[in-house]
């Protein structure tokens, strides 16, 4: 019985999304889906709010009860948390509320300056690490140098012919790459996806068997 | 250790602070370069554009994106924010993750100072952050009124003059997903192939080479890549939506012709712009609109070259007062000189540019000093 209704609930819905694409029928896909089916995953949107408020006070808390190493910047994350959620409680999100201000101000900024650390990173690496050591690196390193040059109006200027050189590159050769590896994600997640809706695939269900 | 051993060992912190140089001065320091437009931004470009004045056809821009990658995307938002409000087109907004709402909002407003007649509910609608991508998604491919209910202001969907002759996507017939991620799947996924919907991505440049088989296959209408993505949509806005002249009243539309003519380059220079340039025929017609302060330009006016040219940087606040606001506003305009928060993908361009070099004369350095050091050791 625990096993057997939790694995019927997952067949069904599983089920339901399999006959909604192949039968585009009004009564399934309008009445049954859209306005029955849909709204219940609704639900679970607010436990996953709770759910993640409780796991971020919970882990930072202990963290702080247990002097754990570098404890004292969880003051900081709780910090954010509370004055986060009584600025936009209190003052709403809108232009010249305290939490556009902070959004401006704080987090614009420094998720800029961390995103933009990767320019120095990358140029680092293109000095010490991109070397043509074999013949594979050599491809990969000229490929490199000429998407990277296409991209910009200076490469313009060194040859009119690098955009279409980049374009070959991006169109034939990264696609083929891209186009294998998502058929292989894709042909892998319809076979977990099957295994699953029969009940070969049982992990999910726990109890380490 | 010799030359070539000490370029290999060279400390990082002097790599870093070349880095930071190459992209800072040309921040600072702007100059006029082109961008050439590529195809997916072009048809990207001329969708939103056949849309222009329909009450019947509208855009989505979902901002799938937190405030790290809003060097990349937040310019290409701004450019097509601009490109709906110069050419009356219909334009909602939403987003599927938190941290993109204050974006949504930090973008319209910026957008919306320069369209004092743009109005929340009329010409466009935030629908905020929602919940549940997949449901929303299919949700409105059936009714977006009901899929989504009330918008970012609380307002009942129903109820806004924009829903009028808006349904689900029959109408709403095009969702631009501006993101750091391969996000845009789920519309190719949910709102395309089940309901035939146009779809379009705005990505940062590192996923660009994710979204190229999309792009390739036609599930992607067309697609802005990175900064340059951003950079070319600005220029078409400049060139097309924003231009008028007594043809275009409204802006004009998309030509290959026009974008290879020299003409266009005094509409797409980033530098300041401080003249504006008439022919004596454009300001025989310009007086005619404003014959009231005919006095107050001929004596403000310098002839050069057999043009009749206003440097409107030596125009005081007293004359400006005195031309005022309409003919100020106009004269202004025809500097060309265009807004920073319009140009800032070209500005960082620049700054590309620069830093692109130097990535590649690093690796030049770095690879020179490789082959000398290893033939060294080998001798040895």
């Amino acid at each position: 019985m625990k096993k057997n209704i939790p694995l019927a609930i997952v067949m069904i819905g599983g089920l339901v999304w399999v006959l909604w694409v192949f039968i585009p029928h009004k009564i399934l896909s309008e009445d049954f889906i859209n306005n029955f089916y849909l709204p219940w995953i609704y639900v679970q949107a607010p436990f996953g709010v709770i759910l993640g408020v409780m796991s971020l006070v919970m882990m930072h808390t202990a963290k702080i009860q247990r002097k754990a190493p570098k404890w004292q910047f969880s003051f900081f994350a709780l910090g954010g948390l509370l004055i986060t959620c009584i600025a936009g409680f209190g003052w709403g999100t809108q232009n010249g509320s305290p939490m556009m201000w902070m959004f401006t101000n704080m987090q614009m900024p420094m998720s800029s300056t961390m995103f933009a650390l990767l320019a120095f990173y990358i140029a680092s690496a293109a000095y010490k690490a991109f070397r043509a050591r074999s013949p594979e690196a050599t491809v990969l390193l000229l490929a490199a140098i000429v998407v990277m040059l296409a991209q910009v109006p200076l490469g313009l200027k060194v040859s009119k012919h690098l955009p279409d050189i980049s374009q070959w590159i991006l169109d034939v050769p990264n696609n083929a790459a891209k186009r294998g590896i998502l058929l292989g994600i894709g042909l892998g997640g319809v076979a977990t996806s099957l295994k699953i809706l029969l009940g070969i695939e049982r992990s999910y269900l726990g109890g380490g068997e | 250790m010799n030359f070539f051993e000490k370029l290999q060992a060279l400390d990082r912190r002097y790599i870093y602070i070349v880095v930071a140089l190459a992209i800072i001065i040309p921040l600072m320091v702007q100059y006029n370069s082109d961008v050439v437009t590529t195809p997916p931004t072009e048809n990207l470009y001329q969708l939103i554009d056949s849309y222009a004045g329909r009450s019947d056809r509208a855009i989505l821009i979902s901002f799938y994106h937190d405030a790290a990658t809003m060097p990349e995307l937040y310019p290409m938002e701004i450019a097509i924010l601009r490109h709906c409000f110069e050419r009356k087109v219909k334009v909602f907004t939403m987003t599927f993750y938190a941290a993109g709402a204050p974006i949504i909002d930090f973008a319209i407003n910026t957008v919306k100072e320069e369209y004092p007649d743009i109005q929340s509910g009329v010409d466009y609608c935030n629908f905020g952050y929602k919940i549940m991508p997949m449901i929303t998604a299919l949700g409105m491919g059936d009714n977006i009124a009901t899929a989504i209910d009330t918008d970012a202001e609380g307002r009942k969907l129903a109820n806004l003059p924009i829903m009028k002759d808006i349904v689900n996507y029959n109408e709403m017939n095009l969702i631009i997903e501006t993101s750091g991620s391969s996000a845009g799947g789920t519309w190719i996924t949910y709102a395309r192939s089940k309901f035939g919907a146009n779809v379009a991505v705005g990505v940062t440049a590192v996923m660009a080479a994710d979204m190229y088989p999309y792009l390739q296959s036609g599930q992607l209408i067309g697609m802005l890549t990175g900064l340059k993505g951003a950079a070319e949509y600005e220029k078409l806005v400049d060139v097309f939506a924003a231009y008028r002249d007594e043809n275009f009243p409204q802006g004009r539309p998309f030509s290959n012709e026009i974008l290879r003519d020299p003409s266009i380059n005094k509409l797409i220079n980033i530098t300041t712009q401080t003249q504006a340039v008439f022919s004596p025929q454009e300001y025989q017609a310009f007086l005619s609109k404003y014959p009231e302060q005919a006095v107050s330009l001929d004596n403000l006016k310098e002839d050069k070259d057999g043009q009749v040219v206003f440097d409107v940087t030596k125009i005081s606040a007293e004359q400006q007062q005195e031309l005022g606001y309409n003919a100020w506003t106009a004269l202004n305009k025809k500097t060309y000189n265009i807004l920073y928060k319009f140009k800032t993908a070209r500005i960082g361009m620049n700054a590309q540019s620069i830093a692109h070099i130097m990535i590649f004369v690093f690796i030049l350095i770095g690879n020179i000093g490789y082959f000398v050091t290893r033939k060294k050791d080998k001798k040895v």
